[in-house]
């Protein structure tokens, strides 16, 4: 049953997920107070395609009631957009969107930083040491708790940029909420999804149109792979950076019934650590068994972010890796610049792409609820100085619902529903192969904890443990036990 | 006796007094020298003096990731405690041990070999002299992640021509090793570097006597023997103020282990500076990092002290 579902979804088909819309529907009943602009309840791929192309936008409009267009003022800005690694169509997306923000307010001063993903959080932290951050940031969801905590964000909610929360899904609302209030505003909700090479899977003996059901047989996978055909089966990535290693591995953890925390339970409390369990040893114990036991994971996991993932991709060496729907894109542009032999090769990976819901454990089928926030930064901690209502103006015209899905073209989701009520929507989905997917995982999405603490137990904390499992530095019990230890001095305040 | 006692303790404090007035004399006398230099003193009370007191400051502070540094927690030597007691504390200073005695060893005798090798008449000399300083001039960023890809465990260079040549019959696992990984980030940081002590030691050449060596050969002293005890004695001061540059310059090197490895795996290649990085960025520590610092700062004061003692030993015997 739960193969022919993924099979589905490679094959692009349209998808009924009645079991998880139910209890979406019952999760989000239960925390979304009012006036949805998007019925949550019916929440499904279907849904999806029948409401896109259903409300005309007209964001200046919109913002104008906010801030008027004719207002003089500046606004800095921070940010993590396109880099070398992301597809052409990115790069468009945001250069049209500063043009689009300049064209309507035309007296506001824009100063706008494309800060890499690794950096901004670490740049963040000396700009507002130094009072020298700029006025708007926007950060990975997994940074938002830690800034606010610290008292550097001004309270910020949809409401103060002309829209409702009731149109943001509310797992994204909590990531920037502490001690019950809001400081930010979602810009947009990732969830990533498997992507396979069907024809190593062929060539491999396996079927090309099934991806692994379970986290078990994904490590069964990547060692047929890795046995019949010499190259790596899955791409696992453990390197110590700013998430592309928690958002692969906690989806895992999570589904083994694991957790850094208890973020994965119904109402989490944040003060339970379980790192160390059960569910935890036995998701490390898989990895290992991948790169240790079997080899059919990269040596260079160790050292590997997602990106270096890419080019083992299209030249046909690598089986399976998490990530966005942006990779199809990623793979369309490389194969485009390949030459020759190479050009045959990348080409037939591009038609061998597939895309499926990520793997499930004994415990749960689970993924990151990921994204960002946009936040305002208090005037104090601002150099030269807060312009509150151009910083205003800037984030109604990054959250509505036009820009809010343009941005996302071929990353991830719009943070506000009514995006996808848009004809961009409609247009995503009839242009960007495996959308499905993402949206579909949406209902599975976990945020990481929200607290402080979270960026160093995900960011450290988590790429330590596993790397001192894939380097036999430790056993798995003594790695789970080592990283337990150092979560639960955290929560105590050593 | 006490007498001689008195005797004692006032002589060295009559010279203390004639040394004092002798300084103040030459402050006046050199008065315009000292305006001179005002500026820059005044940069770098501003940019040197006052971080390295912030950083001694905030090495008695607690610094939790939920609190900002205005709110900082006084807690003693708490932080050098924990720096001093900390389970990793005992590896990381292993690795930068192992990182800075072997990085600075091999760039002096590679930087020594190349000086000695070009300091004879050859053609092509000054050729193969600007090839050799290549390295040395390249962003240390960008070859880091040359470096990387040549090391690449899987699809490196390196890797894949030793599999060709049947050296090897599958890739090198340069990076992703712990046993591996710091003699193969010394390797670049050694390449990087060891024309650095070329440079200095062809200039120290030039201060050889050629009358000498002349001397030596005419009186039979082979190769080695003129090298030993003419050569090499000639080369003592540039050769310690290059060994102690070096050495301060690895034990504060950051850039080639921190892009090429980030500290790991598993924190085989972290060393003093990344692991202070780690603390303080990473993890918010910025207490403890500074704590770490400080310990980092004296060991480099102490080389400094050497280094400024080998640097003013000749001015000091041609003052007397």
């Amino acid at each position: 049953m739960e193969k022919s579902h993924d099979r589905a979804f490679a094959a692009g088909w349209p998808l009924r997920r009645c079991a998880l819309a139910m209890g979406l529907a019952v999760s989000l009943t239960t925390s979304v107070a009012h006036a949805q602009s998007v019925d949550l309840s019916k929440w499904s791929t279907e849904y999806i395609r029948s409401i896109a192309g259903t409300e005309e936008v007209d964001t200046a409009a919109e913002c104008s009631k906010v801030v008027p267009l004719d207002y003089k003022g500046r606004v800095s800005v921070w940010w993590t957009g396109p880099n070398d690694a992301s597809p052409d169509i990115s790069r468009q997306v945001h250069e049209q969107f500063w043009a689009a923000f300049k064209a309507a307010y035309r007296n506001i001063a824009l100063d706008y930083q494309n800060i890499d993903y690794n950096q901004l959080i670490d740049k963040l932290r000396t700009a507002t040491l130094g009072n020298a951050a700029p006025m708007v940031v926007r950060l990975q969801i997994l940074g938002s708790v830690e800034f606010a905590s610290k008292g550097y964000f001004m309270p910020l909610k949809p409401e103060d940029v002309g829209y409702s929360s009731a149109d943001f899904w509310p797992g994204a609302m909590k990531s920037v909420r502490y001690q019950g209030v809001s400081y930010g505003i979602p810009t947009n909700n990732e969830t990533m999804g498997l992507i396979w090479n069907a024809d190593i899977f062929n060539r491999a003996g396996l079927d090309p149109e099934h991806p692994p059901a379970t986290w078990n047989d994904v490590v069964a996978y990547s060692k047929q792979i890795h046995d019949k055909l010499g190259v790596a089966g899955y791409g696992l990535v453990a390197k110590q950076n700013a998430g592309n290693t928690p958002f692969r591995f906690m989806p895992e953890l999570w589904a083994f019934g694991g957790g850094a925390l208890d973020e994965a339970s119904d109402k989490p409390t944040y003060k339970k650590v379980e790192i160390g369990n059960d569910g935890s040893k036995a998701a490390l114990q898989s990895i290992y068994d991948m790169y240790v036991r079997d080899k059919s994971a990269p040596v260079s996991a160790l050292t590997n972010t997602q990106d270096e993932n890419q080019n083992p991709f299209i030249a046909g060496r690598l089986g399976m890796m998490i990530a966005h729907p942006a990779e199809y894109a990623k793979m369309v542009d490389l194969a485009s610049k390949a030459t020759g032999a190479d050009k045959a090769v990348a080409d037939q990976v591009v038609r061998n792409m597939r895309y499926g819901l990520i793997p499930k454990g004994p415990v749960r089928r689970a993924v990151v609820f990921g994204g960002s926030n946009i936040h305002i930064i208090k005037t104090d901690y601002v150099d030269g100085g807060l312009d509150e209502k151009a910083a205003k103006a800037l984030i109604c015209f990054w959250t509505g619902p036009e820009w809010s899905t343009k941005l996302a073209w071929v990353d991830s989701n719009p943070s506000n529903l009514r995006g996808f009520k848009t004809k961009w929507m409609k247009e995503r989905l009839a242009s960007i192969k495996f959308l499905d997917v993402t949206t579909s995982m949406l209902p599975d999405g976990i945020p990481f904890p929200v607290i402080p603490e979270s960026t160093e137990i995900m960011n450290i904390i988590v790429p330590d443990m596993m790397q001192n499992v894939l380097t036999q530095k430790m056993s798995v019990s003594e790695a789970a036990d080592d990283a337990a230890k150092k979560v639960q001095g955290l929560l105590d305040g050593q | 006796m006490s007498l001689a006692i008195d005797r004692k303790a006032t002589a060295p404090a009559t010279a203390l007094q004639r040394r004092r007035g002798h300084i103040l004399q030459q402050i006046v006398e050199h008065r315009a020298d000292y305006l001179y230099i005002l500026p820059a003193m005044l940069v770098m009370l501003i940019v040197i003096a006052y971080p390295i007191y912030y950083t001694i400051e905030l090495s008695f502070f607690k610094t939790p990731p939920n609190l900002q540094m205005k709110d900082k927690i006084f807690v003693g030597f708490a932080n050098y405690a924990t720096i001093l007691s900390s389970a990793s504390f005992r590896e990381t200073t292993l690795n930068t041990l192992i990182w800075t005695l072997f990085s600075t060893g091999f760039a002096f005798v590679l930087g020594l070999a190349a000086a000695l090798a070009l300091h004879r008449e050859f053609a092509g000399r000054g050729l193969l002299r600007a090839i050799l300083l290549i390295p040395y001039v390249v962003s240390a960023v960008a070859a880091s992640y040359v470096w990387k890809w040549l090391y690449h465990s899987d699809f490196g260079v390196i890797g894949a021509l030793a599999v060709q040549f049947g050296i090897t019959d599958k890739p090198i696992n340069f990076l992703d090793n712990t046993t591996s990984v710091l003699p193969s980030l010394i390797v670049v940081n050694v390449w990087k570097e060891f024309s650095f002590a070329m440079v200095m030691l062809t200039a120290g050449l030039q201060t050889v006597p050629e009358q000498l060596l002349r001397a030596a050969r005419v009186d039979g002293a082979s190769t080695w023997q003129r090298f030993w005890h003419v050569t090499f004695p000639h080369l003592k001061g540039v050769s310690m103020v290059t060994v102690l540059l070096l050495m301060v310059a690895n034990l504060n090197a950051f850039i080639i282990p921190w892009i090429m490895t980030g500290g790991g795996p598993a924190g085989a290649s972290t060393i003093w500076i990344t692991d202070i990085y780690t603390i303080a960025f990473g993890r918010q520590r910025y207490g403890v990092a500074s704590a770490y610092a400080v310990i980092l700062f004296i060991v480099t004061m102490v080389l400094g002290y050497f280094y400024v003692k080998a640097l003013t030993r000749g001015s000091e015997g041609r003052a007397e």
